[in-house]
């Protein structure tokens, strides 16, 4: 199905109760799957297995977005910004499937060109064949109608919406405040403009971009997490060594699993609550599929 | 430039090599900086004599200086006709010039009435010696002007590329992507004084439709010093008057055979007389030192009014406007505004090489005295948190070259906020976008937790930010990203008190109201 035509339907089925648009598209049931392990590569390549391989994803000829959050100016055991290895191996299977091209980037809060080079990123993506780490453009920004809850209209950025496959990758971590920061905020990255001005009703917000900029799969880095002082953190003792990965075609279901890695409930997180109210997601982990390896 | 000879063999090199340099002058995927133009600002003696006098004081980053004065004082002017890159410049766009004679204005005294000011302004503390600087009025013009312009242009018909094409323009992305990380700058930063850098720059060229090398051997003080140093060079021309057989010399020579007799200190050992004398008369030999005509210092008038005007000047150009003032922020590491004027060349390097174009030249904000020195505008960049480039760049020191832990605990200056413009104060809003960003692992900015009204008479939990000042370095990046359009909800500003912040012990315990859900 074309992105817009399925946009449409989207947009059509929220008019119905949100129940029947969760029976229709979601049905019967989100999985998650969750692997652990410390070879993250491993592990990230396991949550995929687990939920039938990238090649369910990645069609031959496909030009694949891995959008993981390298936000910042840290390294990866600050556990600001996702794993290199996490987003290697992904870049790798996406490759194995037969992608054309996978391309990886981020609007980055800090310096781009250290943000890139210390989130280790960059190395961990040199020399490989079809795999592009770009720095964001700003021509490239669309603007795109939302028609949402508070966001009329937003600058997304093109190769995100163009891409066959879009692949968020995110790295869970505390946020000031939204809580948390995982699937639903990641797509902030891949947004033009004053972003910073939607923090004002941010939970609507973000719900208005994923219902526009949908994850086809979504895999969240918790190999560590940050548990204090996010987005950025930058001290130790704010790191959490959690040696797992998480993967779902539900944004939703996989914030809400991804939650419990901090101890919290997904209602704790207004984002994962206004997503789950607008039909994009699970958030009640009993009505979800849990596979573990 | 017809002929080959060694000195434009070594001019071209140099050229390349401070172009190369020039263009190196930036964030490079590491977080050392392997080779800067300031590399030719350590070799310049001008920036040294005035750092000298300035500081009253010597740096070791200065040794180069000191030696090439030396050896200019031993084999004469060779840096203005084998290195200085500027000198290259106005032999290669000379010969387009039509030559209409000296300006009587700028014949005699006229080059010591441009280095004894200086000198003497920096003997008051002000250091000015960079605004006539050669190699600074290179770089200026090209850091601030030519360089952004071509960056511009470039991007400019990337982005019309990408209109007409759309994503089809990433089949050529790759070559752009050579140009973008080897040849332009990499961010589009419109510059304060760009159009009066590209001027001077474009009125030193200018002068050679007077004679060829007019700046050179007229005005710039980078040249009348080493001029001076050059009368003691034992090495002489021989013959050291123009030959009645011929007189070709007047002809050939680019500087000093005006007169009858070669003026020493004008000579710049371009050697094109040596190669291109009919009759293979011309040697260099060496000598009595102190050869030469006219006496070796200007008349005690010249000397005198020199320095004075500069005392007297560098005195008269103090008014500072308060208001702006407070906004003057200095690189990471700057900890005393005289001391900072007394050490900085205004050469631009630091400017140059701010990752996030954070540092401007200073037009009126710093008075008349601070102009071109370099100050952070946080609205238009902060200042990262991981980065030292600034300081490693800069030629005299005048920002420290700290290590990354060092340079983190700087005072730039202190964040404030403004109620009237930031949002959970002013609109009863949540934000927080500054707290986000602020680098400082315990956090400089926090937020307290409260229930209030807003003006619709709605309960609302909010999140109050404030500072804590003992944890603020004044990076900016605060203010540069709050959403408040025009004026920032919170602002930077200087402080006298520059004392580094306390070493970071782990992270120092947060207030725990500043979760709002905890
Ligand atoms: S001001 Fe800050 S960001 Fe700019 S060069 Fe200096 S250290 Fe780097
Ligand atoms: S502070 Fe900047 S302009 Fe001044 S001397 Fe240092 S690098 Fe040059």
């Amino acid at each position: 199905m074309e992105r817009r035509t399925f946009l449409k339907l989207v947009g059509l089925s929220s008019l119905f109760a949100e129940g029947a648009f969760r029976r229709l598209f979601a049905a019967p049931q989100p999985t998650v799957a969750v692997a652990r392990g410390k070879d993250y590569a491993r592990t990230t390549r396991s949550a995929l297995a687990l939920l039938g391989g990238m090649k369910r994803f990645v069609k031959p000829g496909d030009v694949v977005v891995l959008k993981p959050n390298m936000g910042w100016d840290r390294t990866p055991a600050q556990a600001a910004n996702t794993h290199p290895l996490v987003v290697r191996a992904l870049a790798e299977e996406a490759l194995a499937a037969g992608a054309k091209r996978v391309k990886v980037f981020d609007r980055t809060c800090n310096d781009e060109r250290r943000c890139y080079v210390q989130s280790g990123i960059s190395d961990a993506l040199k020399g490989m064949k079809g795999v592009e780490l770009k720095f964001i453009e700003n021509e490239r920004f669309r603007r795109v109608p939302i028609k949402g809850a508070v966001l009329p209209a937003w600058e997304l950025y093109d190769e995100a919406l163009s891409a066959d496959v879009f692949i968020n990758v995110p790295v869970a971590k505390h946020h000031g405040l939204s809580r948390l920061t995982l699937g639903l905020k990641n797509v902030m990255g891949v947004m033009g403009g004053n972003r910073g001005s939607i923090h004002r009703h941010l939970d609507d917000a973000l719900a208005d971009i994923n219902s526009v900029l949908k994850s086809h799969l979504t895999v969240i880095d918790a190999t560590r997490i940050l548990t204090d002082h996010g987005p950025q953190g930058g001290s130790p003792a704010d790191v959490k060594v959690m040696d797992t990965v998480i993967a779902s075609t539900d944004i939703v279901a996989a914030d809400a699993y991804a939650t419990t890695l901090f101890g919290l409930k997904p209602e704790d997180i207004p984002v994962t609550v206004a997503a789950h109210k607008r039909g994009l997601g699970e958030m009640n982990l009993k009505r979800v599929r849990i596979v573990t390896a | 430039m017809k002929r080959i000879t060694s000195a434009r063999i070594s001019q071209l090199l140099f050229l390349v090599l401070f172009l190369v340099l020039f263009i190196n002058t930036e964030y490079r995927g590491r977080d050392e900086i392997n080779g800067a133009v300031n590399a030719f600002f350590r070799a310049d003696p001008l920036v040294a004599a005035a750092y000298l006098l300035a500081a009253k004081a010597f740096t070791w980053l200065l040794l180069p200086a000191v030696l090439l004065l030396v050896a200019t004082a031993l084999l004469g002017r060779f840096f203005c006709g084998w290195i200085c890159p500027l000198g290259t410049i106005l032999d290669l766009l000379g010969g387009r010039f039509r030559r209409r004679g000296a300006p009587s204005l700028f014949t005699g005294n006229a080059k010591y009435w441009v280095l004894l000011p200086l000198l003497g302004a920096a003997l008051a503390g002000i250091n000015l010696a960079g605004l006539l600087d050669p190699l600074a009025i290179l770089v200026r013009g090209l850091a601030f002007s030519l360089h952004p312009l071509l960056g511009d242009t470039t991007r400019g018909a990337w982005v019309g590329l990408y209109r007409v094409l759309g994503e089809g323009r990433d089949l050529l992305a790759p070559g752009y992507a050579l140009i973008r990380d080897h040849v332009l700058p990499f961010r589009e930063t419109a510059y304060p004084l760009a159009f009066l850098s590209a001027l001077i720059l474009a009125g030193v060229i200018g002068l050679e439709g007077c004679e060829s090398r007019c700046w050179c051997r007229r005005l710039c003080p980078l040249g009348t010093l080493l001029g001076l140093a050059a009368r003691f060079s034992p090495f002489n021309r021989r013959p050291e008057k123009l030959c009645a057989d011929c007189r070709a010399c007047s002809g050939l020579c680019p500087t000093s055979f005006d007169r009858e007799i070669l003026q020493k200190e004008e000579c710049i050992f371009c050697m094109e007389c040596a190669v291109r004398c009919p009759s293979a008369r011309v040697r260099f030999l060496p000598g009595s030192p102190l050869a030469g005509e006219g006496p070796l210092l200007p008349q005690r008038r010249v000397l005198l009014g020199g320095v004075i005007g500069g005392l007297l000047a560098a005195r008269f150009f103090r008014f500072r406007d308060p208001a702006a003032q407070a906004r003057v922020l200095r690189p990471p590491g700057v900890r005393d505004e005289g001391a900072f004027l007394a050490a900085c060349v205004r050469c631009g390097e630091c400017m140059k090489v701010c990752l996030r174009s954070a540092l401007y030249p200073a037009v009126l904000q710093s008075g008349v005295e601070g102009l071109y020195t370099p100050v952070l505008i946080p609205r238009l960049g902060y200042c990262e948190y991981n980065c030292t480039l600034c300081g490693q760049v800069c030629p005299t020191g005048a920002i420290p070259n700290l290590p990354v832990p060092a340079k983190k605990r700087e005072v730039i200056g202190k964040a404030v906020f403004d109620r009237n413009h930031c949002l959970p104060f002013a609109k009863k809003i949540n934000c927080i976008v500054c707290e986000e960003h602020c680098p400082i692992p315990a956090k400089a900015i926090r937020s307290r937790r409260v229930l209030d009204t807003d003006d619709q008479g709605r309960q609302v939990e909010l999140l109050v930010p404030y500072v804590v000042d003992e944890l603020c370095n004044g990076c900016g990046i605060c203010e540069n990203v709050c959403p408040v359009e025009g004026k920032a909800g919170i602002e930077v500003f200087a402080v006298k008190d520059r004392t580094p912040l306390r070493e970071f012990q782990g992270p120092v315990p947060v207030e725990k109201g500043g979760d709002p859900y905890g």
